[in-house]
């Protein structure tokens, strides 16, 4: 899977959490997720378990505290999946 | 200076000191407010038993008012027990912006065991500070964490606010027993910043020991939830009972 598809399931996964709707149009691996999109810090939790569902993979606690980007979330996926 | 050595600082500086506020808070508690706990015998006596058992003690609360985490300390133990088992006083988190807003209060919650928290901060930062938990509860130090990451804005337990940090602390302290406690005052019908004046507390407490076959985040998710099911039937029961 290329980073490209990550990328699209991960704004697909992002969506329905996301408050600022306008930051949705210009949305790319810099936006931030809790500060550009608005994601409620306490989803932050929900957004990262359906990345694992999605992606069937195990995302440590410790990988979480690194995710600030949708970016991030991409480089996660893509280095937990192997 | 290290984190630990000033942690570990900072333990033993409210410990110099305990002689003086312990005694002040279950005076200020019994005398000024005129506080009442109900059921204070059995919840000191299941607190002290797991004491006795050398194993790592997460408190885990109901949150209704912001002086909870002292109700819960006099709930569970009297004067005299703290003194003797300083490690027994609860570390607790709370939030920065309730209690950490000027130089007198940040002073404060450094010398009543406090590492105050950014609620909705970054992950790194609340990292930081349960990790900073984990270790002090490692060694013997007793911890005390609000599951709901807040005070219930229905005023019932809302068990689908769990914070997952929760079950990550758990799950880095092997053998960990969980205390959940359930605190309510008679006349509390929802969530407020103190007690009324004269307020008679029930609590009720249960222990047990979370497991969780999930591994990474899931498990943690999954331990926050046990805990959050416990609190939820306490408080059913209380409900069921004092209806």
């Amino acid at each position: 899977m290329s980073e490209e598809q990550i990328f699209e399931q991960v704004v697909k996964i992002l969506t329905p959490y996301v408050k600022d709707e306008k930051a949705l149009a210009s949305i790319s691996g810099e936006t931030n997720i809790l500060e550009d999109l608005k994601v409620n810090s306490a989803r932050l939790v929900d957004v990262v378990l359906a990345f694992e569902d999605e992606f069937d993979i195990e995302i440590a606690d410790e990988d979480v505290d690194s995710v600030n980007t949708v970016g991030d979330c991409v480089s996660l996926i893509a280095r937990t999946k192997g | 200076m290290s984190v630990r050595i000033a942690l570990w600082l900072q333990r033993n500086l409210s410990r110099l000191i305990s002689p003086l506020w312990i005694p002040l808070c279950v005076f200020v508690m019994t005398y000024i407010f005129r506080w009442k706990i109900e059921g204070a015998k059995s919840s000191r006596a299941e607190y002290s038993r797991l004491r006795k058992a050398s194993v790592p003690v997460l408190i885990c609360a109901n949150h209704l008012t912001k002086l909870d985490s002292a109700l819960i300390g006099w709930a569970l133990g009297g004067m005299t027990f703290y003194l003797r088992d300083f490690g027994a006083v609860a570390w607790n988190l709370p939030a920065r912006e309730h209690f950490a807003y000027s130089w007198w209060a940040r002073i404060a919650v450094y010398l009543l065991k406090c590492i105050p928290i950014d609620r909705g901060g970054s992950r790194k930062g609340i990292a930081q500070v349960l990790s900073k938990l984990t270790w002090l509860m490692n060694r013997g130090e007793a911890g005390l964490v609000f599951p709901e990451g807040g005070r219930s804005r229905t005023g019932r337990v809302d068990v689908q606010s769990a914070a997952y940090g929760v079950g990550r602390i758990i799950k880095a302290l092997p053998g960990c027993r969980v205390l959940c406690v359930y605190i309510r005052g008679r006349s509390q019908d929802s969530w407020s910043d103190l007690p009324k004046r004269g307020e008679s507390f029930f609590v009720a407490v249960r222990s047990f020991e979370p497991k969780s076959d999930k591994g990474g985040l899931r498990g943690s998710v999954d331990i926050a939830e046990q805990v959050m099911m416990h609190l939820s039937a306490m408080e059913s029961s209380y409900f069921d009972d004092h209806a």
